[in-house]
């Protein structure tokens, strides 16, 4: 086992797109971690989402052997972290476990918005951080102006930043130096009670939950008896170990290294990420500081497309939850789509991907409503509450007035498309508040935004609108007061809960209007006459109708038809199940999700 | 009540949007194909010894196509191999650009006493759309050779371009040359079929337009005295087709031929759709089946409820106890209350409204349990 001097436990920090997982790659490669002919693409991206999207959502742990140049073999721990707004926390949970942050930075872009978010939260962490230039393969790479950004915008010492090319393999070794000798080893008492800090989990069918852990004081191997500082529930160590990148058993981890524990944990809901293992017999006074609570952002209802998968999905949730403590959910009911949760997000993306997750990870079909924010209630009683369900929100009467999320954005702009952003915000209610030049080619402009206005589609807007040369970051700034109004959509008069909104009073008509000739494409046609309307307060403010169906019939039906015919009608019997009863018109669950979809503007 | 169908999957030529089992380019296998379901009846002599049929319905394909000594000979090997009833319903199928005096004199003295009449439009342009053999000449022909004899006109809607008056028109045709009974029949346009790619194209009238044509058409047949007594069928006072109302009232049957299928005992057959497989499987003795489904009790129902309401006097609740031992109204309670507006009941039958008849498929699967 590695004494402590020769360990180095780090992360990779960059802006998505910046070359952050190839690297991780090559550093594997060249400890000879894993061979070259073994070598599958991204190896730390070990979700099918994140392959496909080329994204890192989960931070993923390996442990590497170095020769270093002195001589001496390294035990490397690397914990990767996702480059992705939304997943600041799974930053924040990584970089608690590290001594040092290697930024990448892409030589033919500099420094980009999250490189400067993840760079402030490690600095937090009290992380040293070597910056590395990456991409200097690319025609288009301007290493030096890149290193100046780096001293000009984010203060670093550049002059000393390897040159490398992650792809090509250029210059690994010389990164892999400088890690073991810029970062420091890491402290904590080996002979000290047992402190490990939970940075992830994961459920294993076999041997329970898996902790994923830093080391910070004592030791701990299979046989010890171990407790949370959280559930005091005590747990017999079964198995430690150490990533290869998958998990291979070790004996026993001790200060300052990173690996897991299986103790046979059968509930997902004992441990929770952040929390503090020690021992049972001997524990420590106090735990290790944990992580900053997360506050949920987005929020959206999903609910199983079968009704009768409601625990499945709720299992499903727990299960997701356990490595993404950011997932909050609470149980919720719709008039429309029956039972299902009420679930809080760190942003879309995070929102995208647990979806996702959900339908691929555990097969289930699910629907979800639209995103939401929470609002501020003021009551007139003076009563405040927050609330991000349109069906919660009290009569009219009984409110004094609304106030919603505010962001504060930073767009990053080359200046030619200064005007089209500009108009975007505008568009989205924004206030400018100021715009600077970074240098010759980038500008940022500074806007307040309604939460609101960004969570369907402005981040594609920007994009588009650049063809692609914006970024764009966010973080919350406060609530305001504004003129909110709840929008309902009646189905042959009765309001339809999954599709009641908080909008803007100025885009309540607009909203109504598309929303209402949306569902007259979409609502099949009954044997009745179905009115689609959109109200605000009780008025009515537009109005569709879904005409009667006029033909539904088999013309024939003879001897040789019967049994084909009898699966036909068994097919429709099967299609009418999927539906949703809302008052007597019975509206497919897909409509819904069709809805909500083409809700985005 | 029983009934016997036979498939005769010969035709001159294969309308635009048949999907049924005929081969026009195999017309010359028509000698051996009738010798082979004759022997296919001989199989299934001693099995259906005890049962006694009461309609006989020869259907294609054109089984006028093909030589009338052929038929002659099916109605004997019929009455010779099963127990057909003297006042049995013998109909054939006949495509009017196939007739002659001759093939009508045949056919009447071997028994046959129902002809269904292709006629499908009264203008020769949309049978010429259709690729039909034959115009409004041939028809008013043939229907001259069938002057006092009783006979079914086909009728089409849901043609490219057709109007009501089209329909209308067709109606007229049909009841002024003598058809005592006239099928009205919405055109499905199945999948594989060349008349497909008009409906993919948007060419054939939407499901509101069909409504229309199918409105004005009721209406029209009802005017000139022919009273629906089933979605797609009309007919004078007592000239409903005993063949049929036997499939809607869920009895038993007993096909022969290619593809043909059948219902005995609550078991469903179906007979292989390939010409060369039939003749393989008959020369060597076996019975040509592809397809073979036992029907529980709830598929029983099932069949009962969606066949008996595409009918104009509904559901008998007496003979549902009969058949089923339960109570319908008690079993469908919650059915009946949810499509109140839509359904009425007479005596003890339970019928779908006539201004509903058309968009029955919503209002029966109200009635599938599971």
């Amino acid at each position: 086992m590695a004494d402590k001097q020769h360990i180095r436990n780090f992360c990779i920090i960059a802006h998505i797109d910046h070359g952050k997982s190839t690297l991780a790659d090559r550093l594997m490669e060249c400890t000879g971690q894993v061979s070259e002919r073994d070598m599958e693409a991204q190896l730390l991206d070990s979700m099918d989402i994140e392959r496909e999207r080329g994204i890192t959502i989960k931070l993923a742990p390996v442990r590497m052997f170095y020769k270093a140049d002195d001589g001496e073999e390294y035990e490397l721990n690397l914990i990767d972290t996702p480059g992705h707004v939304d997943f600041t926390y799974e930053v924040s949970r990584s970089l608690a476990a590290c001594e040092g942050a290697v930024l990448i930075v892409d030589a033919t872009q500099g420094v980009e918005a999250q490189t400067l978010a993840n760079v402030y939260l490690a600095l937090e962490n009290n992380l040293e951080i070597l910056p590395v230039i990456n991409k200097i393969d690319l025609a288009s790479a301007r290493p030096d102006e890149a290193k100046k950004e780096i001293e000009e915008v984010i203060g670093l010492d550049a002059s000393y930043a390897p040159l490398v090319s992650a792809k090509e393999g250029t210059n690994i070794r010389e990164v892999l130096e400088d890690v073991i000798k810029y970062f420091p080893a890491p402290a904590g008492d080996e002979n000290a009670p047992l402190r490990a800090l939970i940075f992830d989990s994961y459920y294993d069918n076999y041997k329970g939950v898996i902790l994923f852990v830093r080391i910070k004081d004592g030791r701990v191997k299979a046989g010890d008896r171990v407790k949370t500082f959280r559930s005091e529930k005590i747990y017999e160590v079964t198995e430690t170990g150490a990533f290869n990148p998958s998990p291979v058993p070790k004996d026993g981890l001790s200060a300052g290294e990173v690996g897991y524990i299986a103790a046979s944990i059968k509930s997902i809901t004992d441990v929770a990420v952040g929390d503090t293992v020690t021992g049972a017999a001997e524990p420590a006074a106090e735990p290790l500081p944990g992580y900053k609570k997360v506050q949920s952002v987005v929020f959206c209802g999903i609910y199983p497309l079968d009704g009768s998968k409601f625990g499945d999905l709720k299992e499903a949730l727990l299960k997701l939850q356990l490595n993404d403590a950011s997932l909050l959910f609470e149980p919720d009911t719709s008039q429309a789509l029956g039972f299902g949760f009420r679930c809080g997000f760190l942003g879309l993306l995070h929102m995208e991907i647990i979806q996702e997750r959900i339908e691929r990870e555990f097969g289930l079909d699910i629907i979800t409503t639209a995103p939401s924010v929470s609002y501020k209630v003021v009551k007139t009683d003076g009563e405040e509450l927050f609330v991000d369900n349109p069906s919660h929100l009290p009569p009219a009467s009984e409110i004094e007035h609304m106030e919603e999320p505010i962001v504060k954005a930073d767009i990053y702009s080359p200046p030619d498309y200064l005007g089209q952003i500009m108009d975007l915000c505008r568009e989205k209610r924004g206030v400018f508040l100021q715009m600077t030049y970074l240098d010759k080619s980038r500008v940022r402009l500074e806007y307040d935004l309604p939460l609101n206005e960004i969570i369907f589609d402005f981040f594609d807007a920007v994009k588009s609108r650049t063809r692609g040369y914006a970024s764009f970051d966010y973080e919350l700034k406060g609530y305001e007061r504004s003129k909110l109004v709840k929008l309902d959509i009646l189905l042959n008069g009765e309001v339809c809960d999954a599709l009641s909104m908080i909008v803007h009073e100025d885009s309540a008509y607009p909203r109504g209007r598309t929303l209402c000739e949306n569902l007259k494409e979409a609502i099949p046609r009954q044997l009745f006459e179905v009115p689609v309307q959109a109200a605000v307060g009780g008025k009515i403010i537009a109005r569709e109708t879904v005409k009667a169906m006029r033909k539904d019939v088999l013309a024939k039906c003879y001897g040789g038809d019967i049994t084909r015919k009898k699966k036909l009608l068994e097919k429709q019997k099967e299609g009418k199940k999927r539906m949703r009863q809302i008052g007597n018109v019975e509206v497919p669950s897909e409509v819904f999700m069709q809805i909500l979809k083409t809700n985005k503007d | 009540m029983a009934g016997i169908y036979v498939h005769i999957p010969f035709c001159e030529s294969k309308c635009r949007y048949c999907d049924f089992a005929s081969f026009p380019d195999k017309i010359y296998y028509a000698e051996s194909y009738m010798a082979c379901v004759y022997r296919e009846m001989a199989m299934r002599r001693e099995e259906l010894k005890d049962l006694s049929f009461d309609t006989l319905y020869i259907g294609g394909g054109t089984p006028s196509v093909i030589d009338e000594r052929y038929i002659a000979m099916l109605v004997a090997a019929v009455k010779k191999n099963f127990r057909l009833s003297a006042d049995a319903e013998i109909t054939i199928e006949i495509n009017p650009g196939t007739v002659s005096a001759g093939k009508i004199a045949v056919y009447s003295a071997c028994g046959i006493n129902r002809y269904s009449v292709g006629l499908q439009s009264a203008l020769d342009s949309q049978l010429k759309e259709l690729g039909r053999i034959h115009g409004l000449r041939q028809f008013l022909n043939c229907a001259e050779l069938l002057k006092g004899k009783n006979f079914s006109a086909d009728v089409m809607i849901g043609l490219k371009d057709q109007t009501a008056a089209d329909v209308i028109k067709t109606i007229e045709v049909a009841a002024e040359a003598g058809a005592s009974h006239i099928s009205m029949y919405a055109l499905t346009p199945e999948e594989g079929t060349p008349i497909y790619t008009d409906y993919l194209n948007g060419e054939l009238p939407d499901g509101d337009e069909v409504a229309d044509l199918y409105e004005a058409g009721v209406k029209r047949l009802e005017e000139l005295g022919f009273g629906r007594y089933e979605v797609s069928n009309f007919c004078k006072k007592g000239m409903e087709s005993r063949h049929n109302m036997n499939y809607w009232r869920r009895g038993e049957y007993m096909g022969f031929g290619v593809s043909a299928s059948s219902c005995i005992n609550n078991v469903r057959l179906t007979n292989t759709f390939d010409l060369d497989e039939y003749f393989k499987c008959i020369l060597s003795g076996h019975l040509a089946v592809i397809d073979r489904e036992e029907v529980d009790e709830a598929g029983r129902k099932e069949e009962f409820i969606m066949l008996a309401l595409r009918t104009s006097r509904g559901l008998d609740t007496a003979e549902y106890r009969e058949l089923f031992g339960s109570d319908f109204l008690k079993e469908q309670a919650a059915a009946i209350e949810k499509m109140s507006e839509y359904i009425e009941f007479r005596g003890n039958f339970m019928r779908i409204k006539d201004k509903y008849l058309f968009v029955q498929n919503s209002i029966i699967t109200e009635f599938l349990q599971s």
